[in-house]
């Protein structure tokens, strides 16, 4: 189980979750490469069937950020 | 005005902050955003999140050991890099100046090290071995030397030696070629034939004169000057210019019977005819006279020769011995006798062969012109010893026999050449002289500083150039060094290993072996970087965008003249250095941290990352204390007795948080005088701190932090409110020290001629807060007191107001109009998408793998152009792809590059300069979110990099042109409230020229100011009230409602719409762009300590009137008491009213100064005199006034007892109970807002549960709401006093003027949008929107009535009621559904899911 790197799919509101993941790269801050970042205006924007949908098509989690 | 503007010494226009320099740089230092607890590079970003972006180099004046090289060495350069391991680059540095570094690296004298400020800490750094080390580690041959082409002029130059040498080098370099001249059969010089090989072996002159005639460079040797060969004889064979460096071998006399004598020799023909040979006549017992570096040589080339006895007979103490003190041991332990104070006098010969020597003893007197104190002989003290050979070796000259008839040259009294001092040019034209020859015998880096300096003027020469221009030496007097720092550990210097004294016998090997190499670079490390940036110029070649270059290298400090009509200064504060303060050990104890070191501790971009420990052991702390007031409010130990006003709330935050990261149980005591919470929810969070979070408040002044012995914890030792004394240890000890102003900015505002209050803060008007005294210069943040962030930001919009209040007649007269292109029409067709990969340098191509992500890019769908680039953003790169849009008739375009917070609107412009709406862009985020984040993974990260440019492609496919509709701006502005906040808008708006409405309820303006007595400066309020509400009435832009209210209100931003209702039932309807809510407050009705039952019990503001009326009585009174906190404080309104201490004390003083035996009495939690306000309650406790302390929950009792009032209450210092009869008591009653719903509502502002306005954002946002075109100031927003209030209706003004000056405002095309046929007029968008933007359209509309409609001009683009939208009727445009489910589709692809 070791080995299992969870896929997560991030919905990261522009104003400061993107700002902060920008400013993790300034810092060079390492993480694992299996999360996909996908910005939104504010965590307002988000709807549940994002959430669903990215579940759907199979990541393993799910992180909202604002 | 003139500034004086510093370079960069990076160009901010071509720099990307990719960091490629940062990892070259070999020049780290304390990083002192973070406190020091990390360390940066000298070329660096002062923080992450900087702005400007760019990076800039920190330079200081050249390193000392640079300005002591005669040559001018890039010292500090080639050490560090020698501290790398990069050889060839510490030698190319060298080579610069000196093209013999493994020469120079063992015998320079380094005067370089004498002047090595390492020396403060213990010893110099080994400069010249790191040159040899360099040598050694890498052969100078392979170094590449850059030559300009050759020329056709050649240049003649007299002697092989270091300055002829130099010469040749530096000729070359310019592209002119040399013939070198040598007398004798071998090159080299001094550094030949006078130098012993065990110190510099030949294999070493050989190799680097081969570099030098590698270059093109001609060598005959065996052609000495002379009548074959003479100075003419060059200029008739064609050579243009000449160069005589032909040194000083010719040995000097010691004067005296016999030294010619058949086994006497001159030293330097010793030395000569040893080093050319490899042989010379030595005696068994030998006397060497002098004590320069020639006799050392000759000593201890006698000993290896096979000489018995070597004696050195010297006139002076080993102290006065010119030779090196290490040449001096070293010959001292080959077995070398060395005779001080004493002189030769007599050479005594047995059949004309030397067989003896009479010396005298010598005694040393007064020092002589060389500073060396001047031997003189004892008279009788002859005595004789026995030698077979004498080697006088007391100095040497120039032998000039061959040049004497050459004519136009000049000779010294020394027999040295005369040449200029500056160009080196002889007397002769053409004609120039260097090295020994011309100063006489001196070193070998003096001789390859001549040679470079007269290959300088021969260029000149040739070029037919002023030879002296800009040449003069220019000297600092005061040179500025980084410090060494305080806590820089001693360390040893590197030595070099030797071979034994045994192996030395019988050969000439070296006998210093060169450092080892990890060895020597350690020993680099020991460099101070005293200058900083070293220079080696890696930045330059690391730098793929030209942002620095040897030109940006060279930038110097400018002066620049700037026309203004006014000038703001914001200089800010630095904090108080408690290094200062010993008691608290700061400077001793590692665990005894300042606040703003915490904060970098406590900080997710810090030095550990958020993790809370200890820097000096890593332990995670599980006690610490805050010590307040720690460079504030103390006369005794430093001079600020103001108060800082933010270091309560911020020791508060910073326990909180602390508590927060330490995830457990930590323990958190603040020690502390007063509590001063002040602000706006400052006390809830106080509370909050005690109550909830378990942070312990203890109010005790510390006097001394004390080490524990044995561990690395601290004692702090404190009395309770009983007198019990306890001692309490932690672990880690906070100082939360406060505000100064620099002295930097002291003598700023000397120059300026502005004034200062007594704690150097800048001296401000209350009622012109922001005004300077000299007329133009305004003031805002620190410098105008100590203060927090949001009254900065309100003070900064208010000096804009007062600055460009003056400046109305300029306004946009220096704007440009934008040329503009006309849009293409993409509707209806096919996506054509174009996709930019950017490399960043390799920022992005060192991690991802480019060129395949952009092959990948071509085979997605309506994918028609994909392309790299080295970097997207430069300018060229911008034409190009705005050039590919037209020419691929791209209608969708993706940049995969850096983030999109910073450069999506560079992209945009880009789009916009092609022809393309802006929204049909998309960015993908494949540096910051990328390539900078898994540099360890390119595969994965490539991978990444190729999901989000499809996930970008997917998105961008859906994207439509999206239109940015302008508005009108009204231009009249709507003020409720003519208050003095609300005067103070009208004001400033109408000397703008805005039509000003304000509208006020009661009958007068001047509001709660109007019962104010005096300011806290003591001037009265009355006459400069006058003065404003005078203005207001006159001013023609400004119309005033008297007894009138707000009843309906219309519209949005720039349109408002809005109905004044009269007392008399009459309406106006009044449009107006902008409003301004400034409703205020009132003081709070007691309904304690007998209020209303006695006319003795009055209210603060009763007093006021009193005090203003002139009430004699006041006079009479033989006590007066003032409670404080009536209603702040408590449960039921848990603030703090902010004026009421400065107020009560105030008003304390007034009563006092009436009459001075007035018992006044001050009864009060935690008194508030924030900022300079502090003095008042120091000069208040001197003048007498009792200041007695009560709590919460033991309040004072007030009875009316046989018609005495009288206080009851518990003093916490003597722990007794008191009771005092009083004539007077004044209440500091609470100051409540003028709360109104109604008011909230139609402006869709919001209100907080004390009442108060709620304002957009609590630091950054004070004095606007979140609605748009809606603004706060005064007591609606808070309790503040008037020069406070003052302030904020400037905010206001200039907030306001940002968008009245605008003509007209733009919406965003990211809006949300309804579908009418869609909605089921839920209102759930109108109740969920923050902004007001959503509305039903009215029931009697003829299309959709009563359905949602979005105001694109109020709408943020949140995308709020798009999600709480049931019916799925609004869309966000460029968010919408579609394009964000289009990427989450494309994802499913990008995990392998």
């Amino acid at each position: 189980m070791s080995e299992w790197k969870p896929k997560i799919v991030a919905f990261l509101c522009n104003w400061c979750s993107y700002g902060a993941a920008d400013l993790a790269g300034v810092s060079r801050m390492e993480y694992p490469p299996h999360i996909r970042v996908i910005r939104i205006p504010c965590t307002g924007r988000m709807d549940p069937k994002f959430a669903l949908a990215a579940l759907r098509e199979g990541a393993d989690g799910v992180w909202v950020s604002g | 005005m003139t500034l004086n503007r510093e370079p960069r010494f990076v160009d901010p226009s071509k720099c990307t902050s990719c960091n490629d320099c940062v990892d070259v740089c070999p020049v780290s230092l304390p990083n002192e955003y973070d406190q020091g607890f990390s360390s940066r590079k000298a070329i660096y970003k002062q923080y992450a999140q900087a702005i400007p972006g760019a990076y800039m180099v920190e330079k200081a004046d050249k390193a000392p050991c640079r300005l002591a090289c005669p040559a001018g060495l890039n010292v500090q350069g080639y050490v560090q890099m020698a501290g790398q391991g990069n050889y060839q680059r510490a030698l190319e540095i060298i080579m610069e100046d000196l093209p013999l570094p493994g020469v120079l690296g063992r015998v320079c004298p380094h005067g370089c090290e004498d002047a090595c400020r390492r020396c403060e800490v213990d010893e110099p750094v080994a400069i010249c071995d790191l040159k040899r080390l360099a040598a050694d580690q890498f052969d100078p041959r392979q170094v590449k030397i850059d030559c300009l082409p050759v020329r056709d002029e050649k240049v003649a130059i007299i002697g092989s030696g270091p300055a002829g040498l130099s010469a040749a080098y530096q000729l070359i370099r310019k592209g002119i070629k040399s013939t070198i001249f040598e007398a004798l059969p071998e090159a080299g010089g001094m550094l030949r034939v006078g130098i012993p090989k065990h110190r510099l072996p030949r294999n070493i002159i050989d190799n680097e004169i081969e570099l030098i005639t590698n270059l093109g460079v001609e060598l005959k040797t065996n052609t000495p000057l002379g009548p074959e060969l003479t100075i003419d004889d060059l200029f008739s064979r064609g050579y243009k210019a000449v160069y005589i460096a032909i040194g000083a071998h010719k040995g000097v006399e010691l004067g005296i019977a016999g030294e010619k004598a058949e086994g006497a020799c001159q030293g330097v023909d010793f030395l000569r005819e040893a080093n050319l040979t490899g042989q010379a006549e030595v005696g068994k017992n030998v006397a060497i006279i002098g004590g320069g570096n020639v006799a050392i040589d000759v000593a201890r080339s006698a000993v290896r020769m096979g000489a018995e006895r070597v004696t050195i007979i010297y006139r002076r103490t080993r102290a006065e011995m010119p030779a090196w003190e290490e040449e001096i041991a070293a010959c001292e332990e080959e077995g070398v006798e060395i005779t001080y104070l004493s002189a030769p006098q007599e050479v005594l010969l047995t059949d004309g062969r030397v067989t003896g020597l009479r010396c005298i003893r010598m005694e040393l007197t007064e020092p002589d012109s060389s500073g060396r104190k001047r031997p003189v002989p004892i008279p009788g003290s002859e005595y004789d010893v026995e030698i077979d050979q004498l080697i006088p070796a007391i100095g040497q000259r120039p032998d000039i026999s061959a040049l004497q008839s050459t004519t136009g040259l000049g000779f010294t009294r020394w027999g040295t050449i005369e040449v200029d001092p500056v160009t080196w040019a002889t007397g002769r034209d053409g004609v120039f002289a260097g090295g020994d020859v011309q100063t006489g015998p001196s070193i070998a880096i003096g001789a390859i500083a001549a040679g470079k300096e007269a290959a300088e003027s021969i260029v000149r020469y040739l070029d037919g150039r002023d030879m002296a221009a800009g040449r003069e030496p220019v000297h600092r007097d005061d040179p500025v060094y980084r410090p060494v720092p305080a806590d820089e550990p001693p360390r040893a210097r590197a030595r070099m290993p030797e071979i034994s004294v045994d192996a030395r016998r019988g050969n000439f090997k070296e006998v210093a072996l060169g450092l080892e190499e990890e060895k020597g670079r350690a020993e680099a490390h020991r460099c101070i970087n005293c200058g900083y940036c070293c220079e080696c110029y890696q930045c330059v070649d690391a730098c793929g965008h030209n942002a620095v270059t040897l030109e940006t290298h060279a930038e110097q400090p400018v002066t620049e003249t700037l026309d203004v009509g006014s000038v703001i200064l914001a200089p800010g504060f630095e904090p108080f250095d408690p290094s200062v303060l010993d008691n608290y050990n700061y400077s001793h104890h590692p665990n005894v941290i300042t606040s703003l070191e915490l904060e970098r501790i406590l900080s997710a971009t810090g030095p550990t990352g958020g993790h809370l420990v200890r820097m000096s052991d890593m332990k995670e702390p599980k006690k610490i204390a805050w010590l307040q007031c720690i460079g504030s409010r103390d006369m005794n130990r430093c001079d600020n007795a103001y108060c800082s006003s933010v270091c309560c709330m911020y020791a508060i935050k910073e326990a909180v948080v602390a508590r927060e990261h330490a995830g457990g149980d930590l323990d958190c005591a603040v020690f502390y005088m007063d509590m001063r919470t002040h602000g706006k929810d400052f006390e809830r969070f106080f509370d909050k701190a005690r109550e909830k979070e378990g942070v312990r408040f203890i109010r005790s002044r510390i006097h001394t932090i004390e080490p524990v012995a044995g561990s690395n914890d601290l004692s702090l030792r404190y009395q309770l409110d009983d007198g019990q004394s306890v001692t309490e240890t932690f672990d880690l000890v906070v100082l939360s020290v406060g505000m100064q102003t620099p002295p930097e900015v002291v003598e700023l505002a000397r120059k300026l001629d502005i004034e200062l209050t007594k704690g150097n803060f800048c001296k401000t008007p209350t009622f012109d807060p922001v005004a300077t005294s000299r007329p133009g210069i305004f003031v805002c943040g620190a410098f105008q007191g100590p203060r927090d962030i949001p009254q900065a930001v309100v003070d900064s919009s208010a000096a804009a107001a007062a600055a460009g209040e003056i400046l109305v007649s300029a306004r946009h007269s220096n704007t440009k109009a934008k040329e503009v292109v006309p849009e293409t029409n993409v509707i209806n067709e096919r996506p054509r998408i174009g996709v930019f990969v950017c490399r960043c340098g390799t920022n992005i191509a060192g991690v991802v793998n480019v060129p395949e992500v952009t092959e990948y890019a071509k085979t997605l769908p309506y994918v028609t152009y994909a392309a790299d680039n080295l970097y997207s953003c430069s300018q060229d790169t911008q034409d190009t792809i705005s050039a590919i849009i037209r020419k691929e008739r791209l209608n969708r375009v993706v940049v995969a590059a850096c983030t999109p917070k910073t450069h999506e609107p560079l992209f945009q412009e880009t789009l916009v300069n092609a022809g393309l709406n802006k929204y049909l862009f998309e960015m993908c985020n494949i540096r910051n979110q990328d390539s900078w984040v898994h540099k360890n993974t390119p595969e994965l990260a490539t991978e990444k990099a190729k999901d989000l440019i499809r996930m970008g492609v997917s998105k961008v496919a859906l994207m439509e042109p999206l239109r940015e509709t302008a508005f009108e701006v009204n231009q009249s502005v709507l003020i409720i409230g003519g208050g003095v906040a609300g005067l103070t808008v009208a004001n400033n708006l109408g000397r703008q020229g805005y039509d000003t409405h304000i509208v006020e309820k009661s009958d007068q303006l001047g509001g709660q100011a109007l019962k104010v007595y005096q300011t806290a400066d003591g001037k009265p309020v009355a006459p400069k009230l006058r003065e404003l509400v005078r203005e207001a009435t006159e001013n023609d832009h400004i119309t005033i409602h008297l007894q009138t209210e707000l009843t309906d209100v219309d519209g949005f931003v720039g349109n408002f719409k809005s109905t004044l209702t009269g007392n008399g039932g009459d309406e106006t309807v009044i449009e107006h762009g902008v409003a301004v809510i400034a409703t205020g407050g009132q003081p709070d009705t007691p309904a304690e300590y007998q209020y209303g039952k006695d006319p003795r019990v009055i209210t603060s503001l009763v007093l006021d009137q009193k005090l203003m009326a002139g009430d004699t009585g006041l006079n009479q009174l033989n006590t007066a008491v003032f409670i404080q906190c009536v209603g702040s404080r408590q449960p039921d309104r848990p603030y703090c009213s902010r004026v009421c201490c400065t107020h009560s004390i105030d008003n304390a003083l007034t009563l006092k100064k009436m009459n001075p035996d007035m018992n006044v009495y001050i009864l009060y939690r935690d008194i508030r005199t924030y900022g300079e306000r502090e003095y008042l309650y120091k000069e208040a406790r001197e003048k007498g006034v009792i200041f007695i302390r009560y709590s919460l929950d033991a309040k004072p009792q007030v009875a009316i007892e046989e018609g005495r009032l009288n206080i009851k209450l518990a003093d916490p210092i003597l722990g007794l109970p008191v009771q005092i009869s009083t004539d007077l008591l004044c209440l500091a009653t609470a100051v409540i807002p003028n709360k109104s719903d109604k008011l909230a509502n139609l402006f869709k502002v919001t209100v907080n549960d004390d009442g108060f306005y709620v304002e957009r954002h609590a630091k950054l946002g004070p004095s606007e709401f979140a609605t748009d075109g809606v603004y706060l100031c005064g007591l609606a927003h808070y309790p503040k006093p008037i020069d406070e209030a003052v302030a904020q209706g400037l905010a206001v003004a200039s907030r306001a003027v940002t968008l009245l000056a605008r003509d007209k405002i733009y919406t965003s095309g990211q809006v949300a949008q309804t579908d009418p046929s869609l909605c089921s007029s839920c209102k759930v968008c109108v109740s969920v929107c923050p902004y007001g933007a959503p509305s039903l359209t009215p029931e009697d509309a003829r299309f959709f009535p009563g359905t949602a409609e979005i105001n694109p001009v109020l709408c943020k683009g949140c995308g709020l009621c798009v999600a709480s939208c049931r019916s799925g009727a609004i869309h966000l445009k460029g968010f919408d559904n579609d394009q964000i489910f289009s990427q989450i589709f494309s994802i499913s692809h990008a995990l392998g899911m």
